[in-house]
């Protein structure tokens, strides 16, 4: 199994001479099995390139796509209305999420190309979506993939997903806060508000359970949008850094972490030091630290003995 | 007055090596008078750029008053909006104008769908921290900013509308014609030539390089040379070709405006990311 990275970057396209080599795109990942097998996680704006490389090599056949998201902030799905095999008649596209609100998940996704926001309604388009709602603690099986959805810290929830295939293993975990200082519940937060017990409780449970989850996974992409002064200000934004992404990976004994979801605002020069920091960082303590960049393609190692 | 490009790009942002000379940022204009009083069109992801220059003086102070039109609400139009950093400094006063959409919403409501919680942590307008207004208008009329007096005019752009501009202020005059299909290119809508009479300047959408419109006729867009018919026929100056394709590389559309610029007596330009620009 191997993982392509379309897009890298947190919150919004950053396009111009800052952002050349790490890119501007937003949230979206690609695994591949030996056999060609074909995994979507997320649907930012790195999934307009993507889909143009699908048609590419599909010749413009319609195909079957599956697409994991980790939440539907605007920054992982504004994709979606880009896609362009969407745009071929015949094609069939699942989508896999995390139900955060009331409203159903086929309202949120095709919310976004509503009238007053995309020329054409989800409905209009040729593909043909279907819906698939994930609960944290339930796994599934797409083709060769065998998925396990991780709950994570961010305003109004969002999930992980380790992914097992070809023996081997990986995980995208963005995004997510620390499960430390702030419990992401249901409510606007302007900043950091008290932790009661249960909220303590809760967030411990977040912790151990992500950990148990990465243990033993070869590669794990992990949000790291913020360095630490970022995040001693915006600590209720549900963002982490390398380094809580390296206490974790560490404690679940993960091999190499990519950093991922990077902040609009860190230009390539930032990202060169960030890099070069954090691989010295992660070699203290075992973990091989990578960054991600959008046009990077990593093979994943097999899974690790328990 | 000048005039300042802050996203050029329609549709969608482009990052990379391809883009960096016209910009890959979705559109958002700014407009300035000789007395600095400030109206910007459009929140496109140009917009965050923007941000960064008003935070550094008087909107960092919570002490900024910006009025802002809208086109239209398709994402590559508002989609800097969550990351307009001047709406989270308390003080700040703006203000939002544009029509409603022809779905039943509010401009308003539009704007609140774009901040519900499932999309944005944002959680809704009443979080912003700035004084925020937002007011629908029907096209058709005349607004007045501080410094500048705007005509506003209804054009179709595919299946719906979108609002066009005409902008007045230090005796110059901007016309705005972006996300705009005329049912024919050669006969430009007579609104789109009032706008435009004896403007000093003309933006106009040029999404499409002329050679790929008939692919694209109905989508809402104008190829290059439809902002030529209605600079000639309004007795335009200059215009500035805009909202270029994602797909149009620097040179891509360095090749239209010397085809354009060579079919026509009208000056033309192609739009680009970068310094304030003399109207």
């Amino acid at each position: 199994m191997q993982i392509s990275f379309w897009g890298v970057r947190g919150s919004y396209p950053v396009p111009g001479a800052a952002t050349v080599r790490y890119g501007g795109q937003t949230s979206c990942v690609e695994a591949r099995t030996a056999s060609g097998e074909c995994l979507i996680v997320d649907a930012g704006t790195g999934m307009r390139a993507l889909g143009n490389k699908l048609v590419r090599e599909s010749g413009g056949a319609p195909g079957q796509y599956h697409v994991l998201l980790s939440h539907v902030h605007w920054d992982h799905i504004q994709g979606l209305p880009f896609f362009s095999p969407a745009y071929i008649p015949g094609t069939r596209i699942s989508v896999y999420a995390l139900l955060t609100a009331a409203n159903e998940l086929d309202q949120v996704i095709g919310g976004i190309t509503r009238h007053e926001f995309f020329p054409m309604p989800l409905e209009a388009v040729p593909a043909q979506f279907q819906f698939h709602q994930v609960e944290p603690g339930v796994d599934f099986v797409i083709g060769a993939f065998h998925v396990t959805p991780i709950a994570l810290n961010h305003p109004f929830g969002s999930v992980g997903y380790r992914i097992d295939a070809d023996g081997q293993s990986w995980a995208y975990v963005a995004d997510t806060a620390p499960f430390d200082r702030v419990l992401h519940k249901q409510h606007f937060l302007s900043g950091p508000e008290p932790l009661s017990e249960d909220d303590r409780v809760a967030l411990a449970a977040m912790h151990d359970a992500l950990v148990a989850r990465l243990r033993g996974v070869d590669t794990v992409v992990y949000d790291t949008h913020f360095t630490p002064d970022e995040y001693a200000r915006f600590p209720h934004y549900g963002h982490s850094t390398p380094d809580q992404a390296i206490a974790i990976c560490a404690e679940a004994k993960v091999r190499r972490l990519v950093l991922y979801h990077h902040a609009p605002a860190h230009g390539d020069d930032q990202m060169d030091q960030i890099a070069k920091q954090y691989l010295e960082k992660g070699e203290a303590v075992g973990v091989e630290v990578l960054t991600s960049f959008e046009g990077m393609t990593l093979p994943v190692g097999p899974e690790a003995a328990a | 007055m000048k005039i300042r490009f802050w996203g050029v790009r329609g549709s969608f942002a482009m990052s990379g090596r391809e883009f960096l000379r016209y910009g890959g940022n979705t559109t958002s204009v700014e407009l300035k008078t000789d007395a600095g009083q400030r109206l910007l069109i459009d929140l496109g992801t140009g917009a965050t750029e923007l941000a960064k220059h008003l935070m550094a003086a008087e909107f960092g102070k919570g002490q900024g008053s910006l009025p802002i039109l809208l086109t239209h609400t398709h994402l590559d139009h508002i989609q800097g909006l969550p990351f307009f950093t001047p709406f989270f400094i308390k003080g700040n006063e703006i203000r939002i104008m544009g029509a409603d959409p022809i779905s039943g919403l509010s401009l308003e409501a539009t704007l609140q769908n774009q901040l519900d919680p499932h999309y944005s942590p944002l959680n809704g307008l009443e979080n912003l921290a700035a004084g925020v207004t937002i007011s629908s208008f029907v096209p058709g009329g005349t607004i007045a900013v501080p410094g500048f007096v705007v005509t506003t005019a209804r054009v179709p752009h595919g299946s719906m509308w979108t609002t066009a501009f005409r902008i007045v202020a230090d005796g110059k005059v901007v016309a705005f014609l972006s996300d705009v299909e005329y049912p024919s290119i050669d006969e430009p809508l007579p609104e789109a030539i009032e706008l435009a009479k004896d403007a000093d300047l003309l933006v106009h959408d040029a999404m499409h390089a002329d050679k790929d419109y008939e692919l694209r006729r109905g989508w809402g867009h104008s190829p290059a040379r439809a902002g030529v018919v209605v600079a000639e026929r309004a007795g335009a100056k200059r215009l500035a070709l805009f909202h270029h394709s994602p797909d149009a590389t620097d040179e891509m559309i360095d090749e239209v405006v010397g085809r354009t610029a060579a079919s026509t007596k009208v000056s033309v330009f192609a739009a680009a990311e970068g310094a304030y620009l003399d109207v």
